[in-house]
C-alpha cells in the first residue's frame, strides 16, 4: 500500500441557481488515492460526476458552493483555505486539471507560450522567460509535441494538438493529483488511446504522482485505472478495483452501465445492449430513499422508504444497495443469460 | 411551442416589452373610436396652442354665474399676469426710484404690489429711463389698476336696430361659472401643432400610420431575408455564393443612403406611406438574410435532416418540417427588430423631407418634421415634438426589450 | 507574414468590389424610375429655381453630362469618369456653385464630427459593456435597460432633447451651426473656440446613442467569452482573475471591432439626421437642402461620397482587426 496523496472526507457542494435553489451535485463523497495509483470515476452525464471534478479542485466560483467535508492532499487540508492560497499554492501545484472540452481549453488569441508563461507567474515562480521556456520544452518532449508548438495560437493546432499541450500544460507543475475530465470524450479512437497512453506514460515517468479519470464509458476504465467509482446522482453508488466492479458489477446502475456497450473482453463478448431506461432524477428534489429506485429493474418498497447508506464489503469494495452481493450477482447473471437466449 | 412561450412570458423584459407595446397598440386601436374627429383637421387658427382646457369665452358669459368669494381670488390673478419679466422690470424702476434691493422680492407678488402701490408716480424720472421704457411703465401700471380694481367689467350688445352699445350685464371678479355648464369647452392635453391641429388625436393616427409602416417593412423584409437565407443556406453551391456575396455587399453599402436615393428618385407625388413601406423593406432585409443562413447552414447536416433526406422527402418538406420550426424563434425576434427599424428609417427619411407625401395622413416622422420646420423646438414649445420622440423610443424600446427578453431566453449564456 | 498579406490582398479586392457597385448604384437607382432623367431633373428645376437662365445652363450641362442620347454603358463610362475626376456638374438650388464646392464644404464638418463621435462613443460603450458582464448585479441590472433605451432613441430625438435642454432652456450652448453666425472662418481664437462650443451637443448626442447600442453588445459578448471553456481552464491553472478578465475582455473586444465595421452605415445615416437637426453644416445638411431645393445631383453626389466614406472607413477597420486577431492569420494559412 503506498501512501494516500489525495483523501477526500463526505465533501458535499452545491449548485445554487438564480432562483436561489440549491442543487447538491456532490453529495457526502468520500474517496482515497494512493501514490502511482488511479481512479476511475464513471456514470451517466448529469449524474455529477464533471461536478465531482470541479469540486475536488478546492477552488469554487459560483454558481458551484462548497457546503461541507474534507479535501486532504498530502496531508494538507485544503478546504477552508483562502482562496487566493488555494489558486496560489494548490492548483497546479497539488492538483491539476484537464476539462472535458481540452479542444477550447486555450485563449484562442494567445500563444501557447505566453499562457505558459502566465501559469508560472501566477505562481510567483520567479522564473525567466529562458527557463519557462525551456521547461515548457522539457514537458513538451515528454508528450511528443514539437517545441514550435510554443511559438503558435491554438487555432494553428489539430484537434490532438491541442488535446496534448493542454495535457502538457497541466503538468507542467509536476502535480500530486491530475484530475482528466473525459479527456477522451470527444476524439476518434486513435486518439482516445494515444492520450490514455501519455496519461499512463505521465504517471510512470513521475511527471504526476496519481490520476483521477472520469469518463462515461465504464468499461473503458477496465485498462486504464486501478480503482473504480461509479456515481449516481451525485452519490457514490459504487466502489471497488476496476476488474471487480467491470467484470462482476453489484449495484443495478452499474450493471446497466456495463451492459450498456459491448465490451471486447473474453466472456462477456456476447453481452447484449442493456440501455437503462429513464433519466437521473432532479436533485431539486431529490427522491427520499434510494435515488436509483425509479429506473432500477429489482425496485422493492423497501427501497423508496429508507435511505440506502453505502455497504462496505471485503476489500474496500462498497455498494449502495439494500440487496445481497449475492443476490445481485445472481440476478445480474439471470439478466445476462436472458439477453443472451434472445 | 406552448411551452417555449410560456417561458418567453417569464422573462421580466419581455413582458415589460410586451406591456408597453400592447398598451400603444390598444390606445392606437382604442382611441379613434371614442374620439372620432379627423386627426388632421385643423381647428386651432394660429400655431402651437399650448396644452390645457380650453373654455368658450362666449358661453362662459351666457352661464350661468356663481358668486364664490375667495380671498386669494385677486392675489392669484394678478399672479398668473405678472410674468417674471413684469416682476424684473417693477424691481428696476423700483431700484431706481431710491428703493433698497434688499426689501424687495420679486416672488412675493403681494409685498411687490404693495411696494409699487406706494412708491410709483408716472411723472418720476428715473435716470437711464428712455422714453420707451416710460411707456411701457404707465401700461403695465394701467393694466395692474384693472387688475386691482374691485369693479366689474361691464358687457354690452350692439342693438341691431339702433347701432348702439347697450349694457347686457356685468361681469364681478368674484364671479364663477362650472366647466360642466360652459356648452363647448375642448380638451387639448397636448395642445396644437403648428397647423392648429389637434397634437393628440394627430399623434394617435400618425403613431397607427408609422405601426403599419413598420410592419409593412419588417414582413417584406423579413420575408426577403428569410427566403434568401434559407435558399442560399440550404442549397449551397454557387446559390449560396452569389446570394452571400450579394448580402455581404449590401451589409457594407448604407442602406439609409440607399433609401435616400430611392425615395428622392421615386418623386413626390409617388411617396406614398406605403411606397416608402415597401422601399424600407427592400433595403433592410441583409441581417436577416445573413442570420437565417447561419443558422441554416448549422440545421443542414444534423441528423434529422438527414433522416428526411434520405426518406425521399422534397426539399419543400424538409425546409419547411425540418428546418423552419428550428429557426422559427430567430425569424421572429429578426421581425420584431426590423418592425422597431422600418419606424426609425420612416422617421429619419421624414426628418430629411424624404418622407411619405400625404395630406390625409401624418406619420411619425412628419410631425417631427413639421415641428422641427416651424421651429418648435427652439420656440418652446415641447408638446409638438416631444411625444412624437417619445412615442418613437417607447415603440423601438418596448420591441427591443421584447426582443432582448427572448433572446435570453433562448441562449442560456446570456440569462441574468 | 503571408497569411496577413492574404487577408489585406482579399480585403483591398473586395474594396474594390464595394466600391464599383456603389457606383453602379449609384448610376443605376434613379435611372430604374421611370422618366428621363434630365427631364425630371428640368421639370423639378421648374418648381424649385426662378433664374432662367440658370435654368437653361443646368440644362444643357446635364444633358452633356448624363449624355441621354448616348447608350447606357457609354453614360455609365462618362459617369464614371466625371465622378472620378471630382465633376458632379452644377447645383441646382446653389447655382451657381459646383456640387462639388459645396460637398467640399461639408465633408470637412460631417468627418470631423463623426469619426470621433463613433470613436468614442465605442470605447465608452465597450467599457460600460464590460463592466456590466463583469460586475454584473445591480450595476448590470440597471445599466442593460438604460442603454436598450438610449440605443433606441432615434438620433434626431437625442439631440433634440440635448438641444432644447441645454442650448434653448439653460442656454449653455448655442442651438444650431457649426460656428457662429457672424464669424467668417479663419484660424482665430475666437472662431476655433466658436468652433469647439458648437460642437459639444452633436457630438454628445453622437456619442450617447453610440454607447447604448455598443454596450449592449460588448455585455452579450463578454458573458458570452466569460463562460467560454479556456476561463474555466485557465482558473484552475491558478491564474488570477484581473488576468483572465483580460483575455476575456481582449477576446470580446474583437468581434466588437467587426460589428463597428458593419454598423457603420446605420450609424452614419442615424448621425446625418442628427446634423440636421443643429443645422450643422455637415453633409446631412447637405441632403436636406438638396432635398428641399429638388437638387438632383446634389443628391446623387453626396449619396456617392457618403458610401465612399462609409467603405472607406469599413476597410480601414477590417485591416486593423486582420492586425488585431491572430486567428485571421491562421485562417489564411490554411
Amino acid at each position: 500500500m503506498g501512501e494516500v496523496i489525495l483523501d477526500v472526507n463526505e465533501l458535499t457542494t452545491k449548485y445554487v441557481t438564480r432562483f436561489g435553489d440549491n442543487i447538491y451535485a456532490v453529495d457526502h463523497v468520500s474517496l482515497q488515492v494512493e501514490e502511482g495509483k488511479s481512479l476511475g470515476i464513471a456514470g451517466e452525464s448529469g449524474c455529477g460526476k464533471s461536478t465531482l471534478a470541479l469540486s475536488l479542485m478546492g477552488y469554487y466560483f459560483p454558481p458551484l458552493h462548497y457546503t461541507s467535508g474534507d479535501i486532504i492532499i498530502n496531508g494538507r487540508t485544503i478546504t477552508g483555505m483562502a482562496p487566493d492560497d488555494v489558486r496560489r499554492t494548490v492548483l497546479g501545484n497539488d492538483i491539476a486539471y484537464i476539462p472535458q472540452a481540452a479542444m477550447n481549453a486555450l485563449n484562442p488569441t494567445q500563444k501557447v507560450i505566453r499562457f505558459i508563461e502566465d501559469v508560472f507567474d501566477a505562481h510567483k515562480m520567479h522564473m525567466s522567460k529562458k527557463e519557462v521556456r525551456e521547461t515548457a520544452e522539457g514537458f513538451f518532449q515528454a508528450v511528443g509535441l514539437p517545441e514550435e508548438v510554443l511559438n503558435k495560437y491554438p487555432v494553428e493546432l489539430s484537434g490532438g494538438m491541442k488535446q496534448r499541450t493542454v495535457i502538457a500544460i497541466s503538468v507542467i507543475l509536476s502535480p500530486q493529483v491530475l484530475i482528466a475530465d473525459e479527456p477522451s470524450s470527444a476524439l476518434d479512437v486513435t486518439s482516445q488511446k494515444m492520450v490514455i497512453k501519455m496519461l499512463r506514460r505521465l504517471m510512470d515517468g513521475g511527471y504526476i504522482k496519481s490520476m483521477i479519470f472520469i469518463t462515461h464509458e465504464l468499461p473503458l476504465l477496465y485498462n486504464v485505472t486501478d480503482d473504480i467509482m461509479v456515481m449516481y446522482a451525485g452519490q457514490i453508488v459504487e466502489k471497488g478495483s476496476s476488474k471487480e466492479v467491470v467484470l462482476t458489477p453489484l449495484h443495478p446502475y452499474s450493471q446497466g452501465l456495463m451492459g450498456s456497450i459491448m465490451v471486447p473482453e473474453a466472456g462477456l463478448r456476447d453481452v447484449k445492449l442493456l440501455a437503462i431506461p429513464g433519466v437521473p432524477p432532479n436533485l431539486k428534489n431529490p427522491p427520499s430513499g434510494c435515488r436509483f429506485a425509479d429506473r432500477c429493474k429489482y425496485v422493492m418498497p423497501i427501497c423508496r422508504a429508507q435511505t440506502i447508506p453505502l455497504r462496505e464489503v471485503a476489500g474496500g469494495r462498497a455498494y449502495r444497495c439494500v440487496l445481497s452481493p449475492e443476490e445481485l450477482s445472481e440476478a445480474h447473471a439471470r439478466e445476462v443469460y436472458a439477453s443472451h437466449a434472445k | 411551442m406552448k411551452h417555449m412561450l410560456r417561458q418567453v412570458f417569464r422573462s421580466g423584459k419581455f413582458v415589460t416589452g410586451f406591456v408597453i407595446f400592447m398598451a400603444i397598440m390598444l390606445t392606437v386601436i382604442i382611441y379613434p373610436l371614442l374620439i372620432t374627429d379627423h386627426p388632421l383637421s385643423i381647428i386651432g387658427q394660429g400655431t402651437f396652442f399650448p396644452p390645457g382646457i380650453y373654455v368658450n369665452v362666449f358661453d362662459s358669459v351666457s352661464s350661468p354665474a356663481y358668486t364664490i368669494m375667495l380671498d386669494d381670488a385677486a392675489a392669484k390673478r394678478i399672479a398668473g399676469r405678472l410674468n417674471d419679466e413684469d416682476r424684473e422690470a417693477i424691481r428696476e424702476w423700483l431700484v431706481g426710484a431710491g428703493v433698497a434691493d434688499g426689501e424687495i422680492d420679486i416672488a412675493n407678488t403681494e409685498s411687490l404690489l404693495g411696494l409699487w402701490v406706494n412708491n410709483y408716480d408716472s411723472t418720476a424720472n428715473v435716470a437711464g429711463m428712455t422714453n420707451a421704457d416710460r411707456n411701457y411703465y404707465i401700461r403695465l401700471n394701467k393694466s395692474l389698476q384693472v387688475l386691482l380694481s374691485t369693479e366689474g367689467v361691464t358687457l354690452a350688445a350692439s342693438n341691431p336696430e339702433t347701432g348702439a352699445l347697450e349694457e347686457t350685464g356685468t361681469v364681478e371678479p368674484t364671479q364663477y361659472v362650472n366647466v360642466r355648464e360652459v356648452a363647448n369647452v375642448r380638451l387639448l392635453p397636448l395642445g396644437t401643432d403648428n397647423f392648429g391641429r389637434d397634437v393628440l388625436t394627430e399623434l394617435v393616427s400618425a403613431t397607427a400610420v408609422s405601426l403599419r409602416i413598420g410592419f409593412v417593412a419588417g414582413i417584406i423584409a423579413t420575408f426577403i431575408g428569410l427566403v434568401l437565407g434559407l435558399v442560399s443556406g440550404y442549397m449551397g453551391g454557387i446559390v449560396d455564393d452569389v446570394i452571400s456575396f450579394i448580402t455581404n455587399l449590401f451589409i457594407v453599402i448604407p442602406g439609409f443612403v440607399l433609401l435616400i436615393l430611392i425615395s428622392f428618385s421615386i418623386g413626390q407625388e409617388r411617396r406614398g406611406p406605403f411606397v416608402i413601406a415597401v422601399v424600407i423593406g427592400l433595403t433592410s432585409w441583409v441581417w436577416t438574410a445573413r442570420a437565417v443562413r447561419a443558422q441554416v447552414i448549422s440545421l443542414r447536416n444534423r441528423d434529422h435532416v438527414n433522416l428526411s433526406k434520405l426518406s425521399g422527402h422534397s426539399i419543400v418538406h424538409i425546409i419547411s418540417r425540418d428546418i423552419l420550426p428550428y429557426i422559427a424563434s430567430y425569424v421572429v425576434m429578426a421581425l420584431i427588430l426590423q418592425i422597431s427599424a422600418g419606424i426609425l428609417a420612416e422617421a429619419q427619411l421624414s426628418v430629411l423631407g424624404l418622407g411619405p407625401r400625404t395630406t390625409e395622413e401624418a406619420t411619425l416622422g412628419l410631425m417631427m418634421n413639421w415641428a422641427l420646420i416651424y421651429q418648435a423646438h427652439i420656440l418652446g414649445k415641447w408638446w409638438a415634438y416631444f411625444p412624437v420622440i417619445l412615442v418613437i423610443a417607447l415603440i423601438a424600446f418596448s420591441l427591443n426589450l421584447m426582443n432582448t427578453g427572448m433572446d435570453q431566453v433562448f441562449n442560456p449564456a446570456l440569462r441574468d | 507574414m503571408k497569411g496577413y498579406r492574404l487577408y489585406f490582398g482579399k480585403k483591398v479586392i473586395w474594396f474594390f468590389v464595394t466600391l464599383a457597385v456603389a457606383f453602379v448604384l449609384n448610376f443605376t437607382l434613379p435611372r430604374l424610375m421611370p422618366g428621363d432623367p434630365v427631364a425630371a431633373i428640368v421639370s423639378r428645376m421648374a418648381q424649385g429655381m426662378s433664374n432662367t437662365s440658370g435654368v437653361q445652363a443646368i440644362y444643357e450641362q446635364y444633358t452633356e453630362l448624363f449624355g441621354t442620347n448616348k447608350s447606357i454603358p457609354e453614360q455609365f463610362v462618362l459617369y464614371v469618369r466625371n465622378a472620378l475626376r471630382g465633376d458632379f456638374g452644377y447645383s441646382i438650388s446653389q447655382y451657381p456653385r459646383t456640387v462639388a464646392d459645396v460637398l467640399r464644404s461639408s465633408i470637412f464638418w460631417t468627418l470631423g464630427l463623426q469619426l470621433p463621435a463613433i470613436l468614442v462613443g465605442w470605447i465608452l460603450g465597450n467599457a460600460l459593456g464590460a463592466l456590466a458582464a463583469y460586475r454584473r448585479g445591480n450595476f448590470d441590472r440597471v445599466l442593460l435597460p438604460v442603454s436598450l433605451f438610449f440605443s433606441s432613441l432615434p438620433a434626431f430625438g437625442m439631440a433634440v432633447i440635448l438641444l432644447v435642454f441645454f442650448a434653448v432652456s439653460l442656454r449653455w450652448f448655442p442651438t444650431s451651426g457649426g460656428y457662429g453666425f457672424d464669424l467668417i472662418p479663419n484660424l482665430s481664437l475666437t472662431f476655433i473656440w466658436s468652433v469647439i462650443v458648437h460642437y459639444q451637443l452633436p457630438f454628445w448626442s453622437l456619442v450617447i446613442i453610440t454607447i447604448g447600442g455598443q454596450a449592449i453588445g460588448m455585455r452579450s459578448m463578454s458573458i458570452y467569452e466569460l463562460n467560454a471553456d479556456y476561463v474555466k481552464y485557465s482558473r484552475f491553472m491558478g491564474i488570477k482573475d484581473n488576468k483572465i478578465v483580460r483575455y476575456v475582455f481582449r477576446n470580446a473586444m474583437l468581434p466588437q471591432i467587426t460589428g463597428l465595421a458593419l454598423a457603420l452605415g446605420t450609424m452614419v445615416g442615424g448621425a446625418l439626421v442628427a446634423e440636421v437637426i443643429f443645422s450643422y453644416p455637415g453633409l446631412g445638411s447637405t441632403i436636406l437642402t438638396a432635398v428641399l431645393g429638388q437638387d438632383y445631383p446634389l443628391i446623387s453626389a453626396t449619396t456617392l461620397i457618403i458610401t465612399i466614406m462609409v467603405l472607406t472607413a469599413n476597410f480601414g477597420v477590417e485591416l486593423l482587426y486582420g492586425f488585431l486577431d491572430p486567428r485571421i492569420k491562421a485562417a489564411q494559412a490554411d
